[in-house]
């Protein structure tokens, strides 16, 4: 948060995850818990905005929706069809009231129905429910979908560890200092997380236990709990029992005991967070009940021995009491050796990444500009040269290693998916496959991570409007099986993700209809299939006949748009009626680097990326010939290519008069070919892609720029549209130019 | 277009403004906007655009596009002189990544301290002029400089981010077709 302007950032920011939530509001669907968590991470961020100047309306609007969660978390754990429709009510109302605070303007009137905001009231009913529950069951055990979810896992198992760390190295600091609110926030952040991350995991018992320890911070939060030595010593040993399952996932996954139930006792615990959540105190040896003790003794394994003993001091004194219990035999595997599970990543700042790619840019253009000196050059020093060798080696490689740094596969962001269609085809009994393709398709992480929201709407888009339920399909002829493909590749001189479905397809009509009924067109504007199917698109659009579908209250469409032009890419769509919809991605490798041949067409350089780059060669006499006395072609083995003449196609100046004077470079777009007439060739370069900026977003020759070893600019051709339109005219009409905007 | 929107420049009793020269004129921007001034370098010449947009140029490993302002206005071309400059500037919402864009000029002047007071609405003539990327007009020691609203100007280009393309519905409207 900016310090500098709180107030302002405050609303923005509010506003910004406000936003959020509608997306997450809008996937809600009564007697599920879907979207549960999310709506609590995003309800606690502005809970943590507010605490901040914020107007005493927003903070009371807050206490609101709060109060609704805290009871859906404490009680059943699903939403009701009521609490949907009061979430939706809240939600209008708190983005009228975060629009008054940015404003200025007055704020809206608090709702009747409203209960007056007193911090208690409605907080009460901790309802008994899931105590009473948890009291008479047995301990409950997590089998982990080793299969699935193996990328995930490990994902959760390595962020845990260090959350869990974290919370340990906090408490230690609480031990000394209880009241440190930045301590508690962050051990309360901590524990949020860690519960995001097992309830996505459906790591029921995790997630219960680490939501009690998150509320039992949250009071103390809130100033409503003393943190005592008795406190922190029960958040230690509920964190030790989140560290030992946390280690036990780590086991299965490198295949030990794979497929065994984990079982660590949480239900003491969760019992005794509970009283001292309802202000009973808490005594770790004396508050569990005879029978509970023996309960504990029997599951409770060597793990929590072998947790205090690294753990840290004050650990002792609670695995004091589970001591006895160390000879009793474990139920299921426990790690001997912690340093096996640690894994070889280190986090870091983006930033800092940020700034050693750029550093390391300016370095390269600093070593290239010393080395290509005349000066030095006209020295004959061996020694020297050697040592230049070896500067021009070492600075590419750090090069090469820097630029990969934020690169990684996309596979991360497709595996969510699988898990997505797996749970929505359960729920609206559909029969539903995923194909995935491409997943090592490397690009920049940020994009990998910015990507991941927008193609979860996509997904639930095409399995919930896209594809018709079994007997539908086989009504209308095709296999009971739908199919989502995924697919992701290099394009374009971009990155093209396709989500394509074989469903009921996009119905023109329909979008045109309900688009005029909404009044988002006129009624008598006339538009093409292509700009219909954009209408989905538009702000407040939905054709979903009901509300409480997955996906249908017009929220959607409109943020994966605005994502991903966000993210500086364009979506398209294709669709045809009662076979399926396909929609496109292309996204601009920003971060990218390609590998260029550089050629020279006048006094400028221009980059061609060799994965389109077939042959070049020098054209002798009369190999080109002409066809109708203008377009000309050359034999390429043994096949006529035209000819692309790059000077007056780009309306530059060219040195090259005859195809014999220039070299022809041939470059290929799927099956076209063209050969391009260049002045020189240059050399092959790594060159790292450039955006343009949005004053050349129209500009599609172009698929960017890239800065070339002397500091300047060199710009980078777009091979398929060189190769599709090289027609002049054709580039003309269909690719308007940007000062028709 | 006797009707100029002041609205940004009210808030604040007194603005800066950098002047400088194209040809006889002088004009004004913004200080806000001004991120920083270059001597004139290589320009990477961008084919099929219109001729305002010069090209492109390497701002310590940043690309970003240079226009050229007498051409934006229509005015003669001339040749780049000794005292040219490239004034970048910063569109868009600072807790954002700003777009960056710079702009060629003849020469630049000074920056100046203009009360509201002192800037009178650009005077109308009759459509000829592309007085809709005018703020105003100031007279400073008897000379008269035409103060530009940038937004304005690049909005055409497409050059402003969203963020703020959303704070001016009606240039939205406009970017859309």
């Amino acid at each position: 948060m900016n310090p500098s302007a709180p107030q302002l950032t405050g609303s923005i920011r509010a506003t910004e995850i406000l936003n959020q939530l509608a997306e997450e509001l809008a996937f809600v669907v009564p007697e599920q818990d879907t979207g549960l968590l999310p709506v609590n991470r995003f309800i606690m961020d502005l809970e943590e905005l507010a605490t901040q100047e914020s107007p005493m309306e927003v903070s009371s609007g807050l206490q609101v929706a709060r109060n609704w969660l805290d009871h859906i978390l404490d009680g059943t754990g699903k939403f009701t069809t009521e609490a949907i429709h009061h979430f939706n009510e809240w939600h209008t109302w708190m983005s009228q009231a975060l629009t008054s605070w940015d404003k200025k303007t007055p704020m809206p009137s608090w709702p009747e129905k409203w209960s007056k905001p007193t911090p208690s009231s409605t907080l009460q009913p901790k309802s008994n429910t899931s105590f009473a529950s948890l009291s008479t069951g047995d301990e409950k055990s997590i089998i982990l979908n080793l299969k699935d979810d193996a990328e995930l896992l490990r994902e959760f198992h390595g962020e845990s560890l260090e959350l869990l760390q974290n919370i340990e190295q906090g408490l230690i600091v609480l031990e000394s200092n209880p009241s440190d609110a930045g301590t508690i926030n962050s051990i309360f952040r901590a524990f949020h997380t860690f519960k995001g991350g097992a309830g996505f995991l459906h790591l029921g018992a995790m997630q219960d236990l680490a939501h009690d320890l998150e509320s039992l911070l949250d009071a103390a939060r809130r100033t409503e709990l003393k943190i005592t030595s008795g406190v922190i010593d029960l958040i230690l040993s509920g964190a030790d029992a989140l560290t030992s399952f946390t280690r036990q996932i780590g086991s299965q996954i490198q295949g030990a005991g794979a497929g065994q139930p984990i079982i660590v006792p949480t239900r003491d615990l969760i019992q005794r967070l509970k009283a001292t959540l309802r202000g009973e105190t808490p005594n770790p040896s004396a508050s569990p009940s005879p029978s509970h003790t023996a309960q504990t003794i029997k599951h409770a394994p060597i793990i929590i021995e072998d947790m205090a003993m690294e753990v840290m001091p004050s650990a002792k004194t609670i695995a004091a009491p589970f001591k006895q219990a160390s000879s009793l035999p474990s139920p299921a595997a426990i790690p001997t050796n912690p340093a096996e599970t640690s894994g070889g990543f280190v986090k870091l700042d983006t930033w800092k990444l940020d700034t050693l790619v750029d550093l390391v840019g300016e370095l390269v253009i600093a070593q290239s500009m010393v080395v290509q000196n005349p000066e030095v050059q006209s020295l004959t020093s061996r020694k020297l040269a050697r040592s230049l060798r070896q500067l021009s080696r070492t600075t590419a490689e750090l090069q090469r290693n820097a630029m990969s740094l934020r690169m990684v596969p996309i596979r991360a962001a497709f595996q969510k998916m699988s898990r997505l269609v797996r749970d929505l085809a359960a729920k609206q009994q559909k029969e539903v496959q995923l194909i995935l393709e491409g997943e090592e398709t490397d690009l920049d992480r940020n994009i990998v991570e910015k990507l991941s929201d927008p193609l979860v709407h996509m997904i639930r888009n095409s399995v919930d409007h896209g594809l018709e339920t079994a007997a539908d399909r086989l009504a209308a002829g095709k296999p009971s099986l739908g199919t989502v493909r995924l697919t992701a590749s290099h394009q374009r001189g971009g990155i093209c993700i396709r989500i394509q479905d074989d469903g009921r397809g996009l119905n023109p009509e329909r979008i045109l209809a309900k688009a005029r009924e909404r009044g988002l067109i006129g009624p008598d504007e006339k538009r093409t299939e292509s700009e219909i199917f954009n209408i989905i698109f538009m702000p407040g659009f939905s054709t979903a006949e009901k509300v409480t579908d997955v996906s249908g209250r017009g929220v959607g469409m409109d943020v994966v748009r605005r994502n991903i032009e966000n993210l500086r890419g364009k979506i398209e769509i294709q669709s045809i009626l009662g076979q399926g919809t396909t929609f496109t991605i292309i996204l601009p490798l920003t971060l990218a680097i390609i590998d260029g041949l550089m050629v020279g067409i006048g006094e400028e350089r221009y980059i061609i990326p060799t994965l389109s780059v077939r042959e070049s060669f020098r054209p002798r006499p009369g190999m080109v010939t002409t066809i109708q006395e203008r377009g000309e072609v050359v034999s390429v083995r043994g096949h006529q290519t035209p000819v692309l003449r790059m000077g007056p196609y780009l309306g530059r100046p060219m040195r090259a008069k005859k195809p014999e004077d220039g070299i022809l470079v041939v470059v290929e777009s799927g099956e076209a070919c063209r050969a391009l007439l260049v002045d020189e060739l240059i050399g092959k370069q790594e060159v790292v892609i450039k955006s343009l900026g949005q004053t050349f977003q129209n500009q599609h020759l172009l698929a960017g720029a890239a800065v070339l070893g002397d500091g300047s600019v060199g710009l980078i051709f777009d091979v398929d549209t060189l190769v599709k339109f090289s027609d002049k005219g054709s580039l003309a009409t269909s690719k308007p130019s940007s000062v028709s905007v | 277009m006797n009707t100029v929107p002041l609205s940004r420049t009210q808030s604040s009793s007194a603005s800066k403004y950098v002047t400088f020269t194209l040809g006889q004129e002088s004009y004004g921007l913004p200080v806000l906007h001004v991120r920083e001034i270059i001597r004139i370098c290589p320009i990477t010449p961008v084919p099929n655009m219109p001729p305002h947009v010069r090209g492109v140029i390497n701002l310590r490993g940043t690309v970003i596009a240079v226009l050229d302002l007498r051409a934006k206005f229509s005015m003669a071309p001339v040749p780049p002189g000794e005292r040219a400059c490239i004034i970048v500037l910063q569109l868009g919402v600072a807790s954002t990544r700003p777009t960056l864009i710079g702009i060629i000029v003849d020469a630049v002047e000074e920056v100046v301290q203009l009360g509201n007071s002192e800037i009178e609405p650009c005077p109308d003539f009759g459509g000829s002029t592309a007085s809709q990327y005018i703020l105003g007009v100031a007279t400073v020691r008897g000379g008269v400089k035409t103060l530009l609203e940038i937004e304005k100007i690049f909005a055409e280009e497409g050059a402003i981010s969203w963020q703020l393309l959303e704070r001016l519905p009606p240039v939205q409207e406009t970017h859309r077709n």
